[in-house]
């Protein structure tokens, strides 16, 4: 038997082994576990039990678990974190949007935003909902069937039917290219980091990265900021009314 | 003892001389009493009635009776059987010290020469019996013969919170009396004090180890017990001036009181939830002064509690009331009378209700529980449900901007949602199908697959283009090697198998080279497939002529031609028919 041939094989498994360090029956035994001890009073264990879940796989559900366990152990910035990771993953959950508006009460920094596009429970449903992956798989749908109908179109004996056919065709395609457009935005979304919440209970923004700036404003835990660069453990960080500063990058975590 | 009598008989002789002469006709001579026994310390009422008596009437002796007042006397004039008659009574009021029995002597009065006398009285006085009500001389408690002071209370055990009268009381036997008083402070009781209708000396005197005293009230105070227990009312003390006039400096003596002991029960368990403390005995009713208004427009909701109760620390009902309808602290009006009887009347919790938008507001029916003394148990006061209809205020309905920003929302009584049970579409942390390569092998497999089906086709097309063709290619060498066979029987001069080569050469060729089955060959067909050429027909025509021949040769013993001549003009015909079809 030759060794050598075994080894890419190994080599194969041991760097797959630590992806999958919880496997998805463990993860889901934790979760009852976690939603058992939260129902005790517990909040602690279940928080940590979430976490444990959390290295390895994400969900909304999960996130907004999170978000109650730190909210209930009086940590709110992480529990805004953690509605906010929610909401990327289930635009327009209901039970979501009302706790993040809940904790949002407890962040002292009010900043004047412009009235955003409100974006109601139907249209997070539209565009995908608690499934990330909707309108990726209705991109592969609608290619399955866009040539489905092409190849119809050009086989059938009948003039009618390949017409009616080819127009099938076209409008699957189109499907397919908003699909994958959409697919494309959401998947940006979901991936985004240009947004970040204030850990630290009070932050001061400087006007560069390094202690010598001046001190330009001053944020509290859990305000929602915009993050544009980074630079030797500094962000620099824009609030929704345009103002720019930089602060240490331990004082906030990327949604 | 007796020199009072005296001075009494002396007196009664006088008045019974100025007593109007009148027939001495219809005479009333007669002593009663209004009881026969008693108990010691009690006090009863000794009437002499005499009527028509003129001349001396003499007191009865009283046999160690004590006289606590009298005699007073009253005449009346009353017409009896036509007549004026002057009717005098006297009146003593007595009590005995100790048990025993006691006589009362005879009364005597002279008419003329005549004597009369009244029956004597007898009166059982039985051991004294104890009081509550009556000053109990405690030990240390610093008196005087000639006055001391107590504290007396209504009862001696109660629930906490119930109301109990103390009276702060003095005893005196004379009347000049300047006090200088000391008051403890009273702990574990809330304490109000009554205004005294009649304060000072009181029309009543108590009879104390045998000695006749003049009751005045100093004080009177509603205690309300705060908490449980044995509570110990001190006593209190003062410094007393008797007897000063302006030529006397009088007295001082230094008198102190006996303490009370009171017993405060703790209110039994199991009270309402919305208990705050509240006993006695009480009444609520809510009333607004209306209930259909327009938005902003107040509405005055008013809480009023009645009954005998420490109102004057009531606290008011909780209310829910709707979130939307603003609620100001209410204002409380008093009418408390606190009196002897304890402390009773009405506490009125007026609030404010201002809706600010318009719709229909339920109030929750307003409960108030608190502990009845009077049957020991908890009660709850319900009141009827509160119907609020708010129609559009001026200026059009409130838009939902204006409702209360971030910073007015009560946290009170809000929390978060619960978990979300399942853990929901869990998945490999940052794994989207976007993007990843099973989402381009999904939209690749079905273009790969239409890609394979035109191929496939093609080849197909291609293959299927192929056969006629290879047909046709190998249709001349299939043929030569059929003539080679029948050049070959042509040699040996076998008959049978050179006309069966020389048929199968030209069928099999132009079944090959025309793409017809080998039953599909009729002078019809041979003309249709060689018509582009002009000299198709008369081809087609020397074709199925030879063919003929050959069968014709093959099964029948019929040979017209020779077979060489038969031979060549087979290998012409092929070529012919290759060179026609080529072109």
């Amino acid at each position: 038997m030759n060794y050598a041939l075994l080894l890419p094989f190994l080599l194969s498994v041991l760097l797959a082994r630590p992806l999958h360090a919880l496997s998805q029956a463990e993860a889901e035994g934790m979760f009852i576990v976690a939603e058992e001890a939260y129902a005790q009073g517990d909040h602690a264990k279940a928080l940590s039990l979430f976490d444990s879940v959390a290295t390895v796989y994400s969900s909304a559900s999960l996130y907004y678990n999170l978000g109650n366990c730190h909210f209930k152990l009086g940590d709110v910035p992480r529990a805004i974190l953690n509605y906010e990771r929610a909401l990327r993953l289930e635009p327009g959950a209901e039970d979501v949007q009302a706790n993040l508006d809940l904790a949002r009460l407890q962040v002292v920094d009010r900043i004047n935003e412009l009235p955003g596009f409100a974006l109601g429970a139907t249209w997070g449903k539209l565009r995908g909902g608690n499934d990330v992956d909707q309108w990726a798989r209705r991109a592969i749908w609608g290619s399955f069937i866009f040539f489905l109908f092409v190849a119809l179109g050009l086989f059938m004996p009948q003039r009618w039917l390949r017409n009616t056919a080819l127009g099938l065709a076209a409008a699957a395609f189109l499907t397919t290219v908003a699909s994958t457009g959409f697919a494309a935005w959401r998947a940006a979304e979901v991936r985004d980091t240009s947004e970040a919440i204030i850990l630290a209970s009070k932050v001061d923004a400087l006007s560069g990265p390094g202690t010598t700036g001046t001190v330009l404003f001053v944020l509290h835990r859990g305000t929602k900021v915009g993050v544009q660069k980074e630079q030797d453990g500094w962000y620099e960080v824009v609030l929704p009314n345009g103002s720019v500063g930089w602060m240490p990058a331990t004082s906030l975590e990327r949604i | 003892m007796m020199a009072r009598l005296r001075h009494t008989a002396l007196a009664l002789l006088l008045l019974a001389a100025l007593a109007p002469a009148l027939s001495a006709q219809e005479i009333t001579f007669t002593t009663s009493v209004d009881r026969t026994s008693i108990a010691a310390g009690e006090q009863f009422q000794l009437t002499l009635t005499a009527a028509n008596i003129q001349g001396n009437i003499s007191a009865p002796s009283l046999g160690g009776l004590t006289v606590l007042r009298g005699p007073s006397q009253s005449t009346r004039i009353v017409e009896m059987n036509g007549r004026m008659v002057s009717r005098t009574t006297y009146v003593w009021v007595l009590t005995a010290v100790s048990a025993g029995k006691y006589t009362i002597g005879s009364c005597t009065a002279k008419i003329g020469n005549a004597v009369i006398e009244t029956d004597p009285i007898t009166i059982d006085v039985s051991a004294p019996l104890t009081r509550p009500s009556s000053p109990q001389l405690a030990e240390g408690q610093r008196r005087n013969t000639d006055i001391f002071i107590t504290l007396e209370m209504s009862r001696s055990k109660g629930y906490v919170g119930e109301q109990v009268v103390l009276s702060y009381m003095l005893y005196s036997r004379t009347s000049s009396v300047e006090p200088q008083w000391e008051m403890p402070k009273l702990e574990g009781f809330w304490a109000e004090d009554v205004t005294l209708s009649n304060s000072g000396w009181l029309d009543r005197y108590e009879t104390v180890n045998g000695l006749r005293y003049h009751v005045a009230i100093i004080k009177r105070q509603l205690l309300f017990p705060q908490r449980s227990g044995k509570l110990r009312i001190p006593p209190y003390s003062a410094k007393c001036t008797l007897d000063r006039t302006f030529f006397n400096r009088g007295r001082v003596v230094d008198i102190t009181s006996n303490a009370v002991e009171y017993t405060a029960i703790e209110l039994p368990p199991g009270a309402p939830a919305d208990f705050n403390g509240a006993v006695g005995d009480l009444q609520m009713t809510v009333k607004a002064d209306r209930t259909n208004v327009k938005a902003n427009e107040a509405i005055e909701l008013t809480v009023r509690f009645n009954g005998r109760s420490n109102l004057k620390l009531l606290d008011g009902p909780s209310i829910d009331f709707p979130t939307d309808l603003e609620v100001y602290d209410p204002k409380v009006s008093d009418k408390i009378n606190v009196s002897e009887t304890g402390m009773s009347g009405q506490r009125e919790f007026q609030y404010l209700v201002i809706p600010r938008y318009e719709g229909v507001y339920e109030l929750e029916p307003i409960t108030f529980s608190y502990f009845d003394t009077r049957s020991g148990t908890y009660r709850t006061l319900r009141s009827d449900p509160l119907t609020f209809d708010v129609a559009v205020g001026e200026g059009g309905p409130t838009p939902a901007a204006q409702r209360p920003g971030k910073s007015e929302v009560e946290l009170v009584g809000t929390d978060i949602r619960y978990l979300r049970t399942g853990s929901g579409n869990l998945r490999p942390k940052g794994a989207l199908l976007y993007g990843s390569l099973r989402w381009w092998a999904g939209m690749g497999a079905p273009a790969l697959a239409f890609v394979l089906l035109l191929v496939w086709r093609r080849h197909r097309q291609r293959e299927q283009a192929d056969i006629v063709g290879m047909r046709r290619k190998r249709a001349d060498k299939i043929a030569r090697e059929h003539l080679k066979q029948a050049a070959q029987a042509l040699k040996q001069n076998e008959r049978e198998p050179f006309y069966a080569a020389l048929s199968k050469a030209m069928h099999g060729y132009l079944a090959n080279k025309l793409g017809l089955g080998v039953a599909e060959i009729t002078e019809q067909r041979l003309r249709e497939s060689l018509t582009n050429a002009p000299s198709g027909d008369t081809l087609a025509k020397e074709i199925m002529a030879l063919i003929g021949t050959c069968d014709m040769a093959r099964f029948a013993p019929v040979e017209d031609r020779p077979r060489q001549d038969l031979y060549d003009q087979a290998a012409e015909l092929i070529g012919r028919t290759e060179q026609l079809t080529r072109a």
